[in-house]
């Protein structure tokens, strides 16, 4: 490359220069880029880039003895050197890219992992399957208008019985044998317990749910349990109607599915409410086509429901002319057994995390 | 209630198929759970005759309908809603010598417990086996064929849905038959062999000198049928419902008789099903009926008048079904309905005790009609939806504590009350008067003692690294009766990582103060600023000496530490598992409800170390104050870096390598500045702790 410079210099201007100082660059210059491509260390190429372009290096050297030439030549030579100095100083720039990425890559080299060792693996927090089920459920009420409202476990018998239109010695009573505390409190063996609390100290419209713990006499073995989960839902209005009951429902467990179920009613039993009716939905595993869990019937039973019973809603204090409501209940531990085929209701509260890390 | 196919149809005409039947029923309020073939075989295999194939319907009854316990029942059910004809019962009995007031008298003393008592004595009958077509539709039922009398009592409660009882006549001392309550002490052989003591309120069916019967619950084994018994005292009697149910739970007995009254007998039948028991004792063991039939029925009750508007009927249901279509419905029922001014006037039947207001109707009309067609619609207006404050609080509680790497857990509320003693809460603890067994006889009065039950049971599962929380109910009894509110708490031991390889071993294990840390996070990430860690020695679910109370000026929010050595065998745990517990409540009020934002430091910040050598008993709590204290305003962190007691220090000393964060708001401060404020803090540290520098 450098020979093509010269030639470009013309034959008068050869023979005129010294062609001893062209020489000498020319040379210079060859030497110093064999020695840049040879360099095999970034601190070699430094000790090259100082001997041939530092202060005392020997281009800047020539450079300085550009004044010894006639003056008539010392622009093409100055010119012809600084060409030479940028050449050299992009070799070098380039060799030291090189050279760096060389040293870099063996760096790392040494710097290797086993990467199938266990990673510190963080323990990481969880939450408990069935409280997020709660959260599900209350976020989809919310949604609805409905006010989310506490309730006690330790519940007077007559919140629990009589304000919800249980007769005195009622067989209706024999699904909820208690826990008794005193004659009067008791645990509440359902959230429909909540209802008069809430009732009696507001006004319609209202729209109320509270979710907790219920409690009942029973053995403890896959699917039953003294202790349960439920929510319970109410609104009282003018014209609020059976329809509408059905609507919420089916707005409910579409939003909790996933999917958009179909509801079923039909008449069931319960002192509260009247109509009443028991609530199926789609069955969510076989949509409806009959299956092992829905027992081929293609409904599952979701909730027990109905419109408020006129002496539910005197008892509170509200006039069961002006204004109707409807009132619905469910468990809650079926829906993450039937989301996640979980088959034996203890696991819940037994606290194995092995268990509650799956969720 | 297991009900036979063929004596349904006895009774009422359908054509649909047995599918479509148990839809229909179910449909309608009356569950069918189950459909079985009973062919002939199986009958015979049981003890029947096999005289035709039959289908078993096992139906749910719901408690408020005493009416659909009989075939008689179901099939006015069925004609109501195949709108198909239904045949009432019509016993023909002849009667040899009417009113033979010597052979037997009925007394009702307790008239509130007895509304109605017909007796017949039917003398001369032959004891034999049933008639195989009455033992197959006994066992179909799911009874036990006896004998022609006894079956004859069944088939008529079966069929009618009214309890029978008969007793040989000659082993009564009559002719005086007394309803009345039982005499304190009264003793009585049921018929299941146990000798059982009555209580005053008890009914019983006595004669002139013993009870013979426990009212509608079971005879007495010193009047039972036997193989010689010639005379019978047939009994059709309606008892109170709630007598019946009290003495049945006192008694520890259910009988299908006792299901039946507790249920509501409809008193219209009583005479009809006396009469249709002697009619079929006739035809199976013969014998003459010698009383006539003696029916002493005070209080009679009659049709109910109740009106239903249909306008209100189908704003209720929201529907809108025709007031002529309701009326239709209603008479399909058995309810007489007559329209008059715009609103439906029903003569509701004695049968149908449930049914005694407007919205009953309404019920009724909205079953035939089918809830099904009822309209898929959504309550009109907005509202405003919205979580309790408790719950919200809740939910911000576990997302911080899910950050800090613990497991929400969920415990029983239902405990052994051994876990209140542990937690030295044993006065407050609130004790179940029926507990299901002594390790659920109480209600938890707190969580720790669950939350480190949890952590035992997962290391007997082989699982040593446990961080969880719990927030949930406690309950305590106070003097103003039972305190129930909500508590956070939590349990660590082991380790914080699950996989811990290369690491150092120290600081790996949960401590104090990995627990302390973590109460710390969660009140920080809660705002709570102003919290003081107190030394608690007499909290009796923590160490002695590595235990603090969380205040906020003078609330105490609740407690950390290591558990006590007693907590620990008590629940069986190993390690040396660390535990918190805070007052949910106490908790929210002290948490800022808006955190307001500070302004960025404009100026950098200037650091020191120091070592601080102090006597062992300066906590780093007292040299930390001090340096507040004396810091000019200038010191804005004060952290501790090291603690370290030994040879350097000297023995009863202790060197704590405190770092701070000086700065300043105006301006950047200098190094000389800030050597000068550290000057005089060292200063302070000299006179107030004596403390010597590292």
């Amino acid at each position: 490359m450098q020979r093509c410079n010269l030639t470009r210099l013309d034959v008068g201007f050869l023979e005129a220069v010294n062609m001893t100082a062209y020489d000498t660059l020319d040379n210079l210059k060859s030497a110093a880029l064999s020695r840049v491509w040879a360099a095999g260390t970034s601190g070699e190429l430094d000790a090259i880039e100082t001997e041939y372009l530092g202060r005392k290096g020997e281009l800047t050297q020539m450079l300085r003895s550009i004044g010894a030439l006639p003056p008539d030549q010392r622009k093409d030579f100055g010119q012809a050197l600084n060409l030479a100095k940028n050449q050299l100083a992009e070799a070098i720039a380039r060799r030291r890219d090189e050279l760096g990425d060389r040293e870099i890559s063996a760096a790392l080299k040494n710097e290797a992992v086993d990467v199938t060792m266990p990673g510190r693996f963080f323990q990481i927090g969880g939450s408990h399957v069935l409280v997020d089920t709660l959260k599900k459920i209350k976020d989809i009420f919310i949604g609805l208008g409905y006010e989310i409202f506490e309730s006690p476990e330790v519940e007077l018998y007559d919140y629990n019985f009589a304000a919800l239109n249980y007769p005195e010695e009622h067989p209706a009573q024999d699904e909820h044998m208690s826990f008794y505390i005193t004659d009067d409190i008791l645990l509440r063996t359902h959230t429909t317990a909540f209802q008069h609390r809430v009732m009696k100290n507001r006004k319609p419209p209202m729209r109320a749910c509270t979710l907790g713990k219920c409690y009942r006499v029973d053995a403890v073995d896959a699917t039953h349990g003294h202790t349960f989960h439920q929510v319970d839902c109410f609104a009282v209005g003018r014209g609020i109607t059976m329809a509408d009951l059905k609507g919420t429902l089916h707005t409910f467990a579409s939003a909790m599915f996933g999917k958009n179920v179909d509801v079923r009613f039909r008449p069931d039993f319960f002192p509260f409410v009247e109509p009443g009716a028991e609530v199926a939905v789609t069955c969510t595993i076989c949509d409806g086509r009959g299956c092992n869990v829905c027992k081929g019937s293609g409904w599952l039973e979701l909730a027990g429901a109905g419109m408020i019973h006129p002496n539910v809603l005197e008892g509170a204090g509200i006039d069961s002319e002006e204004y109707t409501g409807f009132a619905f209940g469910f468990g809650v531990e079926r829906m993450p057994m039937l989301m996640y085929g979980i088959n034996d209701l203890r696991l819940f509260m037994d606290s194995d995390l092995r268990f509650l890390r799956q969720f | 209630m297991k009900l036979s196919i063929n004596w349904l149809r006895e009774y009422v005409d359908f054509d649909c198929s047995l599918h479509e039947l148990a839809h229909a029923l179910t449909m309608a309020g009356l569950e069918v759970e189950e459909s079985r073939e009973l062919l002939r075989s199986e009958l015979v295999a049981l003890g029947g005759e096999g005289v035709a194939d039959d289908v078993v319907f096992d139906v749910k009854v719901t408690p408020n309908r005493g009416d659909w316990l009989s075939v008689l029942g179901v099939a006015r059910e069925v004609g109501a809603l195949l709108d198909t004809s239904f045949r009432s019962p019509a016993p023909e009995v002849a009667v040899i010598s009417p009113e033979a007031s010597d052979l037997i008298r009925i007394r009702i003393e307790a008239t509130d417990l007895c509304r109605r008592y017909v007796g017949v004595v039917i003398r001369n009958v032959t004891i034999g086996e049933s008639p195989g077509w009455m033992k197959d539709r006994l066992i179909a039922a799911g009874m036990r064929p006896i004998n022609n009398v006894v079956d004859v009592t069944n088939y008529v409660m079966l069929e009618l849905g009214q309890p029978l009882h008969a007793f040989d006549y000659r082993l009564i001392r009559g002719p005086e038959i007394i309803v009345r309550r039982a005499r304190a002490g009264e003793m009585i052989t049921s018929l299941d062999g146990i000798h059982r003591e009555l209580h005053k309120d008890m009914l019983v069916i006595a004669d002139s000198e013993r009870a013979v019967a426990i009212a509608g619950i079971m005879g007495g084994v010193d009047s039972e049928i036997s193989k010689q018994t010639q005379d019978i005292l047939i009994e059709s009697a309606n008892f109170n419902n709630v007598g019946v149910r009290r003495t049945s739970k006192r008694l520890n007995m259910v009988t299908e008789s006792s299901y039946r009254f507790e249920r509501g007998v409809d008193p219209s039948i009583t005479a009809v099903a006396a009469r249709r028991a002697t009619e079929l004792v006739q035809d199976l063991a013969g014998g003459e009926v010698a009383s006539g039939i003696v029916d002493v029925y005070h209080d009679p009750v009659g049709a109910m008048e109740v009106t239903v508007r249909p306008e209100r009927a189908n704003l209720v249901l929201g529907a809108s079904i025709d007031p002529d279509e309701m009326a239709s419905y209603l008479r399909r029922l058995g309810i007489d309905t007559r329209p008059r001014n715009g609103v439906l006037i029903c003569n509701v039947p004695s049968y149908r005790p449930d049914v005694t207001r407007e919205i009953d109707l309404i019920e009724e009309i909205g079953r035939i009609y089918g809830y099904d067609n009822i309209d898929v619609t959504l309550p009109s207006g907005a509202s405003q939806g919205k979580d309790s404050p408790e719950g919200s609080f809740r939910e911000r509680l576990r997302v911080i504590l899910m950050s800090c790497g613990a497991q929400e857990v969920l415990t029983h509320s239902l405990v052994p009350s051994r876990f209140a003693e542990v937690a030295g809460l044993g006065a407050e603890c609130v004790r179940m008067r029926n507990p299901l067994s002594e390790e659920l006889d109480a209600m938890r009065a707190a969580l720790t003692p669950n939350l480190l039950q949890v952590v035992a049971r997962n290391q007997a599962f082989g699982t040593t690294n446990a961080n969880v929380f719990e927030i949930g109910k406690i309950y305590r009894q106070t003097q103003n009766g039972i305190d129930e509110r909500l508590s956070i708490a939590g349990a660590m031991v082991g380790s914080l990582w699950r996989s811990a390889w290369g690491l150092p071993e120290k600081g790996l294990d949960v401590d104090f103060f990995a627990c302390k840390g973590l109460v710390e996070s969660l009140l920080s990430a809660l705002g709570i600023s102003g919290v003081r860690f107190v030394e608690v020695q007499d909290e009796p679910m923590l160490h002695a000496t590595r235990g603090a109370k969380i205040m906020v000026g003078d609330t105490s929010l609740g407690f950390f530490g290591e558990a006590s050595p007693a907590a620990r065998e008590a629940l069986d745990v190993r390690g040396r598992p660390c535990v918190y517990e805070l007052d949910f409540g106490s908790l929210m009020a002290a948490t800022p409800e808006l955190l307001s934002y500070t302004e960025l430091p404009r100026y950098p910040a200037l650091y020191r170390h120091v070592a601080v050598v102090v006597a062992d008993g300066i906590r780093f709590g007292d040299v930390k104050q001090v340096v507040l204290e004396s810091g000019q305003g200038k010191v804005e962190e004060v952290d501790l870096l090291d603690d370290y007691r030994g040879e350097q220090v000297g023995s009863g000393r202790r060197s704590l390598t405190v770092s701070m964060v000086f700065r300043s708001r105006e301006r950047t401060l200098t190094d000389e500045e800030v050597n000068a404020v550290l000057e005089g803090i060292k200063g302070a540290l000299q006179t107030r702790l004596a403390a010597s520098f590292r």
